[in-house]
């Protein structure tokens, strides 16, 4: 009954079993309540174990269906075959080593990304349950400790005998993980855990919330040496730079300081790619500016910000990334889905084709969603089930459909090219349909053109702002947009040009940026994304003549950090000036100049620098040789710019920051 | 070995080439006990910071020659880290806070109250306050100036304040009211051939007149560009003698193409080209409010007499929202835009009236 907080289910071990399934972890906790967990969670278990088999939409079993049907075979995957191999190659290379056996140690960390519901952590469980590994995953039991311990506090008024653990999460988790590496010896090593009969093992198996070591009792009895999984789907905040530090040096030291000989568990992390969308930008991070260096924040959290570089690049590391789900897969997966659900016969709740496609359509490869909007199909009563005859069902069909449109539609993001493209082509009312566009696109078209109304002419003096009404609405544009106003402007800034005939065109586009990048400045305003698409629009030709431009990535990025290191370049030079000044060189000694021991330090600003000292470390480089008596003291790098400099003498545009690629 | 530049740069008030009014009234000041806060400004390559230090030392003697490189590292409000590097003597310290970025404020801020809150221990020091220079003060943002005045005000008695920048425009009212102005102007020809020729006799040999007339002229007034150039002449040709061929900066010669470019045609690919040399300055670090400057200057040589004053205009306009905004490129590419259309209208306007 009374579950000691401290003992929260840190380690959940998920047993594999071939012919059972798994119990979402997420259902049992919701169900879990105050009620003693063993109690309720066998009934659903059972049933869920016989769900192939069981009748259709059991009336008790309300669970959703996505952990309802929650693939168990390779075969039910909706991912595609090759990037289930690669996990799986990889996995079996950390359990054994890959055909030389030596790649064991470098099969350390598995990272999967990709977006939200793409199967990935199913993934992994179905190669569990194939491969027959165990999976440990971390959990941040913050918000479930505070209610147990109100639900506890409520029962027993006992606050003495409530000691909540006071333990930082991160720390919980450091010792997590050391605890998961070090404790596979304990669970894979013959554990005696045989007594128990198979059969309670198997319950005590699909409630592995029950306690934090609840797999002690658990271990597969046939198999005594057990593989393990550390499965990192839940991390810590890491947008708290300490812990983002603390969470990268325990990851490093895991890779590194494990005995070679008996590696621990492999890790794996998932992480879900969040949106590009961010509306404030930190922009001291990207302008340059007055000769300083900028410092710049990482905001959202993916696989570069949790892993950094340095790990990534680190041998120790893999990265799998998954795509969203293909329309037809995950049409052929939702069919027999239904098909499992309410059985081969057709039948009126069936949801119909239609309803299926727009379901596909919306979810955007994210199967999950796709499951909860299929699921909310199917038990929304609009679906008739007095409506037997065939156009009272597609009349029924149409009203899921106007339902699901307005109920599952998620927020739909328009792909960052196609939202260029609807910008920058910039279409109109009556503009005369394109050459490449299919008959049905046109009619679809002109029906919109249908919907739209002209605005009321300008006056006179205003004339030449006449527009034809715009196809596209700037409303819908920023609802749906997958980037903020600052990527917007990059990307319709690199690609304006090839949409402009003329340069007037170009200067109400350009001065628009320049407005908006302006104002945007000095106060950060939700208007900046419609204003720069409005004069955007406001300048472009109509129509925009098809010439086959293509929209590409800003360059400005590339430029970025050209400039940053060019920066740190000229930095270099700055402390070699200085250096040069204060340890002069036993080349000079001879020289009696008694000047030596002046001092320039700090005298060179950075601007000074980059603009002013090319000429004279060129004229260094050229003369060289001659020079070759007073030995500068130069740094590593000035010497490597030399013999570079020297190589590529013909090009006209060399400046001190060539120093930066040789690096 | 080092730059000429710094080699023989005076170190005294007394060894200055130019500007003796200056060194003398620098002189007065040094003497007397209460010495003001001070803003020298003056276009680059004046002598600023030679004057500067040549007033330190006149304020404290040589022990402010003797300096130390420290990095200290400051936390930005949004605990991020800042390392700025420190050039300080015990009597004065040197800081460059563009080098922060937006966050100068910060380091300002805490430097200055962290020097004024602290006396000055060593019994020997001629003066009770301790001097901070500040380069690059126009360059520092509101926040910083704001906290800098506050600071000027309050911590008088243990703390001057050198500022150094190119022009008073930028700094707010109160700083420059709170200072003494001194304007450093830019050595004339004359003087530049002057310093080039003290040079080379220390050197220990000959320039010809007309070389070190040519270096003067082609320096504008800019005497570490003359030096850097008369250095880097010498190491191409030690004779320095016939006709001399002073490269210009690469960056200069590629804002010229620049000006070229945009006056030739005027087109969507044309600005596509602009775009790209200007990426390719700005990841060479040129300010981007130089880039603006020379390429405007150059295409106004190349136009009408009718739209010189519209090129300048707008280049104006532009350099103010480049200042404002954060990504330069757009400014700058509107502003070729913008004289690109001027341009092409004033030709068209042009052709018309001559078929009428």
């Amino acid at each position: 009954m009374s579950r000691k907080p401290s003992s929260q289910s840190r380690i959940n071990t998920r047993q594999s079993n071939q012919k059972k399934p798994q119990t979402r972890l997420r259902t049992v906790r919701l169900d879990e309540g105050g009620e003693p967990p063993a109690k309720k969670l066998r009934p659903h278990n059972l049933k869920g174990k016989g769900k192939q088999t069981s009748p259709p939409a059991c009336p008790e079993d309300d669970r959703l269906w996505v952990d309802k049907y929650e693939p168990t075979t390779e075969a039910d995957l909706v991912v595609h075959k090759r990037k289930v191999e690669d996990v799986r190659r990889w996995l079996v290379e950390a359990f054994e080593g890959g055909p030389s056996g030596k790649l064991r140690k470098y099969r350390r960390i598995l990272a999967l990304t990709g977006p939200a519901g793409t199967a990935k952590t199913t993934t992994l469980r179905v190669l569990s349950h194939e491969l027959g590994f165990e999976i440990m995953e971390w959990r941040n039991g913050m918000n479930e400790r505070g209610a147990n311990k109100y639900v506890e506090d409520l029962e027993e008024h006992d606050y003495g005998s409530v000691q909540p653990s006071t333990e930082a999460i991160f720390d919980k988790f450091q010792a997590f993980l050391t605890r998961a590496m070090s404790c596979s010896s304990i669970f894979s090593a013959g554990e005696p855990s045989t007594s128990q009969p198979p059969s309670s093992s198997q319950v005590s198996r699909s409630t592995p919330t029950l306690s934090s070591y609840s797999s002690n009792h658990a271990t597969y009895p046939g198999c005594p040496q057990k593989r393990q999984v550390i499965l990192l789907e839940d991390l810590p905040n890491l947008l708290h730079a300490p812990t983002q530090a603390r969470f990268k040096a325990v990851l490093e030291s895991l890779c590194v300081t494990s005995s070679p000989s008996i590696p621990g568990p492999p890790i794996v992390i998932i992480i879900s790619d969040a949106g590009l969308r961010v509306e404030h930008p930190d922009d001291e991070s990207w302008d340059g500016g007055s000769g300083g260096r900028r410092w710049g924040r990482p905001d959202i959290l993916d696989i570069r910000s949790v892993l950094g570089p340095e790990l990534l690049a680190s041998p120790y590391v893999t990265r799998i990334g998954f795509n969203p789900i293909a329309p037809t897969l995950m049409t052929k997966a939702l069919q027999a889905l239904l098909v499992k659900h309410f059985g081969p016969q057709v039948s009126a709740a069936k949801p119909p084709k239609e309803v299926l496609d727009v379901i596909v359509e919306t979810s955007k490869g994210d199967i999950r969603s796709a499951l909860m909007a299929l699921q909310f199909a199917c038990i929304s009563p609009l679906s008739g089930k007095s409506k037997t005859k065939n156009s009272r069902n597609r009349n029924g069909s149409r009203s899921v459909l106007a339902v699901l449109e307005v109920v599952t539609r998620r927020e739909q993001s328009l792909v960052l090219f196609h939202l260029m493209g609807k910008v920058l082509y910039n279409k109109r009312k009556h503009d005369p349909p394109s050459s490449h566009m299919s008959a049905k696109e046109a009619a679809k078209e002109r029906e919109l053109d249908d919907k739209l109304v002209d605005s009321s002419p300008l006056p006179r003096w205003l004339s030449h702002h006449e527009r034809k009404v715009s196809r596209v609405s700037i409303e819908a544009l920023v609802a749906d947009s997958p980037i903020d106003s600052g990527l917007f402007g990059l990307y319709t800034h690199q690609n304006y040009t090839q949409f402009c005939a003329d340069i007037e065109q170009c200067d109400g586009v350009c001065d628009g940026l320049s407005w908006t990048d302006w104002v945007d400045g000095s106060l950060s305003t939700p208007y900046a994304f419609p204003t720069l698409a409005l004069s955007t629009l406001h300048a472009l030709p109509t129509p925009v003549p098809r010439l086959g431009q293509k929209v590409c990535k800003p360059a400005w990025f590339d430029v970025r950090t050209k400039e940053l290191q060019a920066w740190d370049a000229v930095g270099d030079v700055a402390s070699w000036l200085a250096h040069a000044d204060t340890s002069p060189s036993p080349g000079d000694a001879g020289d009696n100049w008694g000047m030596d021991d002046t001092v320039s330090i700090g005298r060179w600003t950075h601007a000074s620098i980059a603009m002013e000292l090319g000429g004279w470390l060129r004229a260094m480089d050229r003369s060289g040789s001659s020079l070759g008596r007073h030995a500068l003291p130069r740094s590593h790098k000035l010497a490597l710019h030399l013999s570079k400099d020297e190589e590529d003498d013909g090009k006209w545009w060399a400046e001190v920051d060539d120093i930066e690629d040789v690096d | 070995m080092s730059l000429w530049v710094d080699r023989f740069r005076p170190k005294t008030l007394d060894d200055l080439h130019y500007h003796h009014d200056l060194s003398t009234r620098l002189k007065a000041l040094a003497a007397s006990e209460d010495f003001p806060h001070m803003l020298f400004y003056g276009p680059s390559g004046a002598g600023k910071k030679t004057r500067i230090n040549c007033t330190l030392r006149q304020l404290f003697g040589t022990g402010v020659e003797k300096l130390k490189i420290d990095q200290r590292v400051f936390v930005s409000p949004s605990r991020r880290k800042l390392e700025i590097n420190l050039v300080q003597s015990s009597y004065h310290i040197e800081i460059t806070p563009s080098e922060a970025g937006s966050y100068d404020r910060v380091v300002v801020q805490d430097l200055l109250k962290e020097i004024a809150q602290t006396q000055q221990v060593d019994l020997g020091a001629k003066h009770r306050f301790k001097v901070v220079v500040i380069n690059e003060a126009d360059f520092l943002s509101r926040d910083a100036q704001a906290a800098l005045r506050r600071t000027m005000e309050k911590y008088m008695s243990n703390m001057r304040i050198i500022l150094c920048a190119n022009s008073t425009s930028r700094l707010i009212a109160p700083i420059r009211s709170r200072c003494l102005l001194v304007r450093v102007a830019a050595p004339t020809a004359q003087e530049i051939q002057a310093v080039v020729e003290h040079v080379a006799r220390k050197m220990k040999f000959d320039v010809p007149p007309e070389a070190s007339l040519q270096i003067a002229e082609d320096a504008a007034g800019n005497m570490r560009k003359a030096l850097l150039v008369f250095e880097a002449l010498k190491m191409q040709s030690p004779d320095l003698s016939g006709p001399l061929r002073i490269a210009k900066p690469d960056w200069e010669t590629y804002c010229h193409k620049v000006a070229e470019l945009i006056v030739q045609e005027q087109s969507p690919a044309r600005v596509m080209e602009v775009r790209a040399k200007f990426y390719e300055l700005l990841s060479h670090c040129i300010p981007p409010t130089v880039i603006l400057k020379t390429v405007a200057e150059k295409v106004a040589e190349r136009v009408d007499e009718a739209l010189k004053a519209d090129v300048m205009h707008w280049a104006a306009f532009y350099e103010l929202r480049m200042r404002l905004g954060s990504k330069k490129i757009y400014h700058l590419e509107a502003w070729v835009v913008k004289v690109m259309c001027l341009y092409k209208h004033f030709t068209y306007n042009f052709d018309m009236s001559e078929f009428d």
